[in-house]
């Protein structure tokens, strides 16, 4: 099935909200690489996105059933990613605020390989100059959501995103240098 | 062949300012709208995408079945009160045993004592 026809998409989440696993295994399997592209843009790390990426997808597997508007699947999937990926960056800070690591322990370099191009590193490099509001933001815009969904998913209104957006791509384009 | 003036004219003017755009033009535009490059962002995709091991879907899905959840503060504030109950509970059922069993060793010294002074009265007449 592809899930990418809006109705397809809704018979797939009504079907995984029956507790359909096949159903559960398909919308996984249709949203691994964009939640993975999501949280990698949040987290800048590449280390964490796998653990993220499951705990997003068990959070799915979870809370679907109570999902009212299956038409809304995306959105509310990309909520519960950022959502979670905003409690993985508190959990960081707290950590970094009560245990006596240096920024050297946190910040272990990407394994050789991980990173293979100028403009990722560049990309990267620009979004971790980014507040994570932003970042998710620039994520979400990436993700093909408009402008009325960004605003449902943030909780706030279109005319602020559409603030936000202009001045996170403005940040985004000081800092991207490949 | 435009043999229509007006129309030629339009045609002269978009080719004049097409010539003016170089070939970059629609990247350039494209970062200015996105912040950065188009294949930037696919990168970024590629390389988080690579981040998941093969068997991503059946590790979530058995991850989701044995329902393993970190317990909430609300299930730990009630766990808490709950063993508090408990406690409070026994250290009362406790101190009720002991005050009657406390009781009934003072019944029973009172009951010798009262014998014993029965005793000694019965004597003395």
């Amino acid at each position: 099935m592809d899930p990418s026809s809006s109705a397809a998409l809704v018979e797939l989440v009504r079907r995984a909200q029956r507790g359909d696993e096949a159903a559960q295994r398909e919308l996984i399997l249709a949203y691994q690489h964009r939640v993975a592209g999501f949280v990698f843009a949040m987290t800048n790390r590449s280390d964490v996105v796998e653990d993220l990426c499951q705990q997003i997808f068990i959070k799915m597997i979870r809370a679907v059933d109570r999902l009212q508007a299956p038409a809304q699947f995306e959105s509310w999937l990309f909520r519960l990613a950022r959502n979670t990926c905003i409690d993985q960056l508190r959990r960081q800070r707290l950590r970094r605020i009560f245990l006596p690591f240096a920024d050297e322990h946190e910040n272990i370099p990407e394994p050789p390989g991980a990173v293979d191009s100028e403009e990722l590193d560049a990309l990267r490099h620009a979004l971790a100059q980014l507040r994570p509001q932003d970042r998710a933001l620039l994520a979400l815009v990436q993700e093909g959501r408009s402008h009325a969904e960004i605003s449902e998913i943030l909780g706030t209104s279109v005319a602020a995103v559409k603030a936000r957006l202009h001045r996170a791509r403005e940040q985004l384009r000081e800092h991207y240098q490949p | 062949m435009n043999t229509n003036p007006e129309q030629d004219a339009w045609s002269r003017l978009r080719a004049h300012a097409a010539a003016r755009l170089d070939g970059g033009f629609a990247d350039r535009v494209l970062q200015s709208a996105h912040g950065c490059p188009a294949p930037a962002w696919d990168r970024l995709r590629a390389a988080a995408a690579d981040c998941l091991r093969p068997g991503f879907p059946d590790r979530v899905l058995a991850a989701a079945r044995e329902r393993f959840e970190i317990p909430s503060y609300g299930s730990q504030l009630a766990l808490s009160a709950l063993t508090a109950a408990a406690c409070l509970a026994a250290v009362i059922l406790f101190h009720h045993h002991e005050l009657a069993a406390a009781d009934a060793r003072n019944l029973a010294e009172w009951s010798q004592i009262v014998a014993a002074a029965q005793d000694l009265d019965a004597g003395a007449r």
